[in-house]
């Protein structure tokens, strides 16, 4: 004997059918109006976990392209500072070139000593450039000038070094020892910058033959050292910055392939989802239609 | 010898009588043919017992029987118990796969991934704001932006672990209700046990209890969702049933032995419910994985911040930021500037804390989907046995309408005979006897 089929077979399998097709139209229409195929993690589990890492790692990404923005400024900022100070170098170098030619008498040499202190007063200036708030120049003592204006020429800062994160596990430090160059002044005879431009100013006042003498040698010479050593700081800050902007270019670069891949993972193909829709549709009223009629026909229509 | 006169009547009536009680058990499966439970019955006929007429033959005085119309036998009651045991089987396992994916669908909306404002995300921004902090180093809204991003993360974590621990209460707490004193289990079984003892009454009378039996079968369906049952017909028509892997036989006879412990190898809803929420269960292990991430990211940050510790907590319902915003720690060196702790911190983005947390999605949603794919095969295979039931069980409208056009006309025919008879006997009685009168 055949299989006996019961109305009641009929019925539940017809409400199978329509809940099934129901069910996934449900799921493709919030597919299209969310743009997303991972709508939960059990979509796909490997998928969900890997979008997470890679949504770190944008969102990684776009902490390092700012941190190297923030460190291009700051580079810009100190070597736009060092450039200013190069030029006053090269003022007071001028001045001690002219100076011992024996052409000068003690009252324009005292006006020189002036000109120096100015000059002085501007590499102090300097040296207090500030980023955002920062001191550029005190180590990580970011909050005090390290140069005071005035008299006193000790550096107010400290040796820290101040970095940016520009990659995963890599970062460049930004900020420039400036009391490497410019020292501690007079006081403590360290043969620094500040120092020799006290001594200068000093020998300029003193205007005695051994002063005039000392400017065009040993003073010529201690100057001529921190020219050399300002000018191997604004290469080292030149070359961070070309390593920022090289490093800008990759986290770029990289920001476009993660997100791609992201995007690959978690988003809707709106076409291929859009054809799925509309063959869904279609299964769903073949079935509408098809259950209403079977679901009616019975002997008892034939039956008088 | 020769046939009694009125035989012929008494044929035709139990011929009508038959008929009769034939269209009242098709009447009866037609009303009960979207009865939940209810077994098509057919009525067995039989030809009533001849007579014995001796030496009816004229010419060998042999003699015969003559049949004396249909008298019916009993009313069958259509039912499959194999395929009974057998649904029961896969209901019980389609209702734990059911309700594991039903709570493990819970613990994975708890944690609400993937999404913008959830722990992942959350994670990322904590991270972010320590590198926002590396870039002003001084800044006190900085800081203050890694002790909200901290606070917010810890929140976050409160929040997933609490739902994790209502959904285990709960389960726990329907287990009780289930199984408790006043519960399904208990409900049903003492039905089981009733019905065995009317049953059994039924049986000794002789009469087939066809709707209790159908009582009893629906009850063991329901049972079978809770728990593997497992059913042995026992002589005197009542059923022992073994429920899950209590001890005792859940009923026996018309005896009731309930509450019994189960273990989660009772197999059906109640057995999920105790696998769940075990201490090894899935539940307890999404607990523990996120109290590690939790206890990760707290060593791992307060190991660089080592001023005092940033966290304090070592499990995600008791993680908190422990510093203040002037209490951040941005450098290990002196000097409001300095950003190397700062920098390590939100160097820590992809860390073991990260990879923690997506490895646990990945295993809420792999376990989601699993108990799901298995619901969904389980389901067939139940809706497949189903229609093997209905298809034994089940009534058929057009089966019953030709039945019912069948036994109509058996009854017409019968009806036809009887006044077949009756003009026969008119003939005897009214036009003879009056001969010479």
């Amino acid at each position: 004997m055949s299989e006996r089929i019961t109305p009641t077979m009929l019925t539940s399998s017809t409400l199978n059918g329509l809940n099934a097709s129901l069910a996934a139209l449900e799921r493709t229409s919030d597919e299209l109006s969310s743009g997303k195929k991972i709508l939960e993690p059990s979509d796909n589990p490997y998928g969900t976990s890997r979008a997470i890492d890679l949504q770190s790692q944008l969102d990684g990404l776009s902490s390092y392209a700012s941190n190297v923005q923030e460190g291009i400024s700051w580079e810009n900022t100190s070597s736009s500072a060092m450039a200013n100070m190069s030029n006053v170098l090269e003022s007071v170098r001028e001045l001690l070139v002219r100076a011992p030619n024996g052409t000068y008498n003690a009252g324009d040499l005292g006006h020189m000593a002036a000109e120096v202190e100015q000059l002085t007063e501007a590499v102090k200036q300097d040296a207090n450039t500030q980023y955002a708030g920062q001191y550029v120049f005190a180590g990580t003592m970011t909050t005090t000038a390290p140069y005071p204006q005035g008299a006193e020429d000790a550096y107010q800062g400290n040796t820290g070094t101040i970095a940016r994160a520009i990659g995963p596990g890599l970062s460049v430090t930004v900020n420039t020892d400036m009391s490497a160059l410019l020292g501690n002044g007079q006081g403590a005879a360290d043969g620094k910058l500040f120092d020799t431009l006290r001594t200068i100013s000093e020998h300029l006042k003193g205007a005695t033959p051994a002063d005039v003498a000392a400017l065009g040698s040993s003073d010529l010479t201690s100057l001529e050292g921190s020219i050399e050593a300002l000018t191997q700081m604004q290469a080292t800050a030149g070359s961070v910055t070309d390593q920022l902007q090289t490093a800008a270019s990759r986290i770029e670069g990289l920001q476009g392939t993660i997100t791609a891949g992201l995007s690959n993972i978690e988003d809707t193909n709106v076409a291929e989802v859009s054809i799925a829709y509309s063959t869904e549709q279609a299964a769903y009223e073949a079935a509408l239609r098809a259950g209403a009629s079977i679901v009616q026909e019975s002997l008892l229509q034939f039956l008088n | 010898m020769s046939i009694p006169t009125l035989q012929g009547l008494q044929t035709a009536l139990s011929g009508l009588l038959a008929e009769q009680q034939a269209l009242d058990v098709t009447g009866n499966n037609i009303a009960n043919s979207d009865t939940e439970g209810y077994s098509r019955e057919t009525v067995l006929l039989r030809p009533s017992l001849p007579l014995n007429i001796p030496a009816i033959s004229s010419r060998t005085g042999e003699g015969a029987q003559l049949g004396t119309g249909v008298s019916v036998e009993t009313i069958n009651r259509i039912r499959n118990s194999y395929l009974d045991a057998q649904y029961r089987t896969q209901s019980s396992a389609l209702s734990g796969a059911s309700t594991e994916s039903e709570e493990l669908t819970q613990a994975q909306a708890a944690f609400n991934e993937p999404s913008s404002s959830a722990i992942a995300s959350q994670l990322s921004k904590f991270w972010g704001a320590w590198s926002e902090l590396a870039n002003a180093p001084a800044s006190e809204a900085a800081k203050q932006g890694v002790v909200g991003a901290g606070q917010q993360l810890a929140e976050m974590l409160h929040e997933v672990s609490a739902q994790l621990s209502t959904i285990s209460t709960q389960a726990g707490e329907q287990y009780a209700a289930l199984a408790g004193p006043s519960g399904e289990v208990q409900d049903d079984a003492s039905q089981i046990a009733q019905l065995n003892g009317q049953i059994r009454l039924a049986e000794e009378a002789g009469e087939p209890p066809n709707e209790m039996l159908d009582q009893r079968d629906l009850l063991l369906d329901k049972l079978s969702s809770l728990a593997q049952v497992t059913v042995v017909k026992q002589p005197d028509g009542t059923d022992t049933v073994s429920f899950g892997d209590a001890a005792k036989p859940l009923v026996e006879g018309t005896t009731l032995n309930w509450p019994q412990a189960l273990t989660p190898a009772a197999g059906g809803r109640l057995g999920t419910l105790l696998g769940l929420t075990a201490p090894g269960g899935a539940l307890a292990s999404y607990q523990a994985a996120l109290d590690n991430v939790a206890d990760t990211l707290a060593s791992s940050v307060n190991a660089l911040h080592t001023a005092t510790p940033f966290f304090s907590g070592t499990t995600a319902a008791t993680l908190q930021v422990a510093v203040t915003a002037a209490q951040v720690q941005t450098s290990s060196t002196e000097g409001v500037g300095g950003n190397d702790v700062a920098i390590a911190i939100a160097g820590l983005r992809g860390g073991a804390a990260e990879q923690g947390y997506a490895a646990l999605v990945e295993q809420v949603g792999g376990n989601v989907r699993g108990a799901r794919d298995e619901q969904s095969n389980l389901q067939s295979t139940v809706t497949a046995i189903g229609n093997q039931r209905q298809s034994v069980s089940g009534v058929s409208l057009d089966e019953e309408m030709t039945n019912l056009i069948s036994f109509q006309r058996g009854y017409q025919a019968s009806a036809r005979t009887l006044t077949a008879m009756d003009s026969m006997l008119e003939t005897l009685i009214e036009h003879t006897g009056i001969a010479g009168l």
